[in-house]
């Protein structure tokens, strides 16, 4: 039983054009010129309990607006939605109990008190009974080092501690479903590794499903087995990491160390994208030519070190959004 | 059952939102000693006002020395009322919805409407509810008259009636926020307009007024209970004042489901 | 039909979104600037009316003019520099300011006019407004007139060295919000703008004589109704010109001093 299910989601605005120029300017006093702007079309896919999924795609993609949509926050123009057998939209509270949201960059928290009273506060919204409470506060504080942090005015705090007690207020009642929104950005990199793994560890310990959205390549593959890329509303591609890599990387990248370069026709072998004076020199090869343009090299050249790369995820990515190819 | 039990759970998350202030607050005792300061300077500029028209006169259209103190009174402690815990919220309300946090408040399992009307306490305010009902006092014992058990009750309801008329009237200038992000100042047209609250409405020239009892519900916030203090209140300005409120209430809640419904992208 | 509607609907929106999103503050500003002066005219119309028609010698339409010009008095000589100081204290916006080679206190000066014609968009239709409404009538002699141009520039400087003055007090400590709430109800009370100065007590009236807040509001104010008898003008611009010395001499003496604190205690 999926917890979260989604089909033929769909999510479009109307927005006024404005054009330059004076005479454009009162023209639209008349007649205003409306556009549809599809933030998402034709979404579909399903949850099971307890899956990490990291949504990928570029700013605007439609991944936030997907996100609100799972979360009651907005209304889908069209299509079916359902979440732990709710209907986002209506906010009931039955649902609104078990769900969770993290926004990275927009704070929970109030302002000028310490932490621990936003805690309080979450505990009497979602009447949380106090046994339950301290029991999960305790074992937030344990996994995320929070102790000499709750007591502190939030405005004192660094963006890595508050990141921390935003999660602590955030899952206080145990929600089943977690949606979690850029939650690293702008955070230094070991805050980013910390938040990274307490996510997967809350995941193996609750079991709550996780949908997550980022910018970071390091968080989806650190997190999430299964991606879905979304760009222009649309769903570009789902499924795991490595099926991402193999279906669109077409290349790998051959590093060898030579002794020396001089006198060898290194083109021959294939695709030279880099090359130093020390001797370093980088092929860009068709996957299936890996094995043969290897071999050829190692019997041929006088190889110190070879290694065989993937190519950046990055690049994998951007490769899809370019490609615009449904996979 | 369970909405006849609402309005009770709405309190008990009032009560949690009041200690949080006075738990952080109580640190900061010039804060209160500064909201005493200013209170006490507010009255003493009421104070010397009032003196020096009833040096020249008993009587200012009607009302006597003492039932213009009472009204004083009704104007600290419906104000101390309203700046405890409205305005705050209003404000913040705003604010969150400028800073796109208002997501925040929407996913919790709590009527939004009952979140953003008492999220933001500010505890040092309860020092002019506190100042009025001393002046009302006062200015009761001063006046002479034994109050009976009819008039506490009509000064009661219009009280509890005239609250709830200002409330729907912040929150309905507060859900403009939905569809007009940027207007945050929304707000000091009341502030400003509860000014002229400090004497009967009736003494005002006719359009003013009407203004102020029908527009910026001044009248119905203070005059009319002060009104019921001093003996002058009448049965049908009473009952005006009870189904004021209970339409008010109705037609802000509703304003506000329309813009919740606009906010969050509900095709109309 | 609907074509029109269209039009309609596109202008009331676009209109009420300017409306809304630029000019509720200079809205918000309208009503309080009126408000003040309107309750005080009301107030005293009616003290006036329940007396027969005059308080003291002042009818309604004398406390129209009265406090039609008491609040164009007040527009004229008010400061922010308290609230200015607070913030640049607090902001550490202070040093930038002390390493011009212009003295801070001409920046304040030019932007206290500035603020002020931008006002004028809300202190015209006001006043207009009030004149409409109300039904103002000056007894203005050509010599009061004179008199009322010298005051009135007088109580513009001394108020603003006198605030200046005060707001220097920053340098001394954190908490003088409480001095200048002080200050404020002192200046409402003395200075005529709350009630006419000839309606307080004797000794409250040598009071504000004594201390500038009478000539920093109040006596260009009487000027203009002709409250004043010809034989007192010169005395009392006089009177003026001493305050306004001394104020400034103050003003000198807490400037040197508040730098060196400044500048010893930390920038």
């Amino acid at each position: 039983m999926p917890s979260i299910t989604i089909k033929r989601l769909r999510k479009a605005y109307k927005v006024y054009e404005r054009e330059a120029g004076v005479l454009a300017a009162v023209r639209s006093l008349v007649r205003r010129k409306t556009r549809e702007i599809v933030a998402v079309d034709d979404v579909s896919f399903e949850v099971e309990p307890g899956e990490v999924v990291g949504f990928l795609g570029p700013n605007g993609a439609g991944k936030t607006t997907t996100l609100k949509m799972l979360a009651g926050l907005l209304y889908p123009t069209a299509g079916e939605i359902s979440v732990l057998g709710h209907c986002p939209w209506k906010r009931e509270k039955a649902f609104l109990s078990q769900i969770t949201m993290v926004m990275g960059q927009r704070s929970q928290l109030i302002w000028d008190i310490p932490a621990i009273d936003s805690f309080e506060l979450n505990r009497a919204i979602y009447r949380i009974p106090l046994p339950t409470y301290r029991d999960v506060l305790d074992t937030l504080t344990d996994l995320l080092e929070l102790g000499p942090l709750l007591q502190k005015p939030v405005r004192t705090l660094s963006l890595g501690e508050r990141m921390k007690c935003e999660i602590a207020a955030a899952l206080l009642h145990r929600p089943q479903v977690l949606f979690l929104d850029e939650p690293t950005i702008g955070l230094d990199v070991t805050m980013q590794r910390r938040i990274r793994s307490f996510i997967g560890e809350y995941n193996q310990r609750f079991g709550a499903s996780v949908l997550l959205t980022s910018h970071y390549m390091a968080d989806v593959e650190a997190l999430c087995k299964r991606i879905i890329v979304i760009h222009h509303g649309i769903i570009l591609f789902d499924g795991d990491l490595t099926s991402l890599v193999e279906r669109f990387s077409p290349h790998k990248k051959i590093v060898v160390s030579l002794d020396t370069l001089n006198g060898y026709d290194l083109q021959a072998y294939g695709n030279v994208v880099e090359h130093s004076d020390e001797g370093r020199v980088v092929f860009q090869v068709p996957k299936d030519e890996v094995a043969r343009v290897t071999g050829k090299l190692l019997a041929d050249l006088p190889i110190l070190d070879v290694t065989i790369e993937d190519p950046p995820i990055e690049s994998v990515i951007e490769q899809v959004f370019a490609q615009e190819v449904i996979v | 059952m369970r909405s006849f039990l609402q309005p009770f759970q709405s309190l008990r998350l009032l009560w949690v939102f009041f200690r949080i202030s006075l738990l952080n607050e109580a640190a900061y005792r010039a804060n209160f000693f500064m909201q005493v300061l200013q209170s006490l300077i507010n009255l003493a500029t009421s104070l010397v006002l009032l003196l020096t028209i009833f040096s020249y006169t008993s009587a200012l259209n009607g009302w006597r020395p003492a039932e213009l103190l009472a009204l004083v009174g009704v104007y600290f402690l419906m104000g101390g009322l309203m700046n405890v815990v409205l305005q705050p919220s209003m404000s913040r309300f705003m604010k969150d919805i400028r800073m796109g946090t208002l997501d925040y408040t929407l996913t919790k399992p709590e009527d939004a409407q009952v979140l953003v009307s008492m999220q933001q306490v500010e505890i040092w305010r309860l020092v002019d509810v506190l100042l009025g009902i001393v002046i009302i006092i006062v200015a009761m014992f001063w006046r002479g008259t034994i109050v009976n058990a009819w008039e506490i009750l009509g000064f009661v309801a219009t009280l509890i009636a005239g609250a709830m008329i200002i409330y729907s009237f912040l929150l309905v200038l507060a859900t403009i926020s939905f569809w007009y992000v940027k207007v945050d100042n929304i707000l000091v047209i009341f502030q400003s307009m509860y000014e002229a609250g400090r004497w009967p409405v009736t003494i005002y020239p006719g359009w003013l007024r009407i203004i102020l009892t029908f527009i910026v519900p001044v009248a119905f916030a203070i005059t009319v209970p002060a009104s019921a203090l001093v003996g002058q209140l009448t049965w049908y300005i009473l009952l005006g004042a009870v189904i004021l409120a209970i339409v008010a209430l109705l037609g802000a809640r509703s304003f506000w489901r329309i813009g919740l419904r606009h906010y969050t992208g509900a095709s109309a | 039909m609907r074509h029109i509607t269209d039009v309609y609907r596109a202008l009331f929106s676009i209109r009420i979104a300017e409306l809304l999103q630029y000019r509720v503050a200079l809205v918000i500003w309208l009503i309080e600037v009126a408000l003040g002066p309107i309750i005080s005219i009301v107030i005293w119309s009616a003290v006036a009316r329940a007396r027969g028609g005059t308080v003291d010698g002042y009818t309604s339409a004398t406390f129209a003019a009265y406090f039609l010009i008491a609040m164009l008095v007040n527009y004229f000589t008010q400061t922010w520099v308290f609230w200015e100081f607070e913030w640049r204290v607090r902001e550490g916006t202070f040093s930038p300011l002390l390493l011009r080679p212009v003295h801070p206190i001409h920046g304040d000066i030019a932007q206290n006019i500035a603020y002020k014609l931008l006002m004028l968009t809300v202190i015209i239709p006001v006043s207009i407004l009030i004149a409409i409404v109300f039904h103002p009538v000056f007894h203005l002699t050509w010599l009061a007139a004179i008199a009322f141009v010298f005051a009135l520039l007088q109580a513009f400087v001394l108020r603003f060295a006198v605030e200046w003055a005060l707001a220097l007090l920053t340098f001394w400590s954190t908490r003088v919000d409480v001095l200048n709430q002080l200050y404020i109800v002192v200046l409402m009370l003395l200075s005529g703008q709350l009630v006419p100065l000839a309606f307080f007590p004797q000794p409250v009236q040598i009071a504000a004589t004594v201390l500038p807040f009478r000539w920093m509001v109040a006596f260009p104010v009487e000027l203009c109704l002709g409250s004043v008898a010809p034989g007192e003008i010169l005395p009392g611009l006089a009177a003026q010109s001493a305050w306004l010395l001394l104020s400034i001499i103050i003003l000198i003496v807490m400037w040197r001093t508040g730098i060196r604190r400044y500048s010893a205690v930390g920038a």
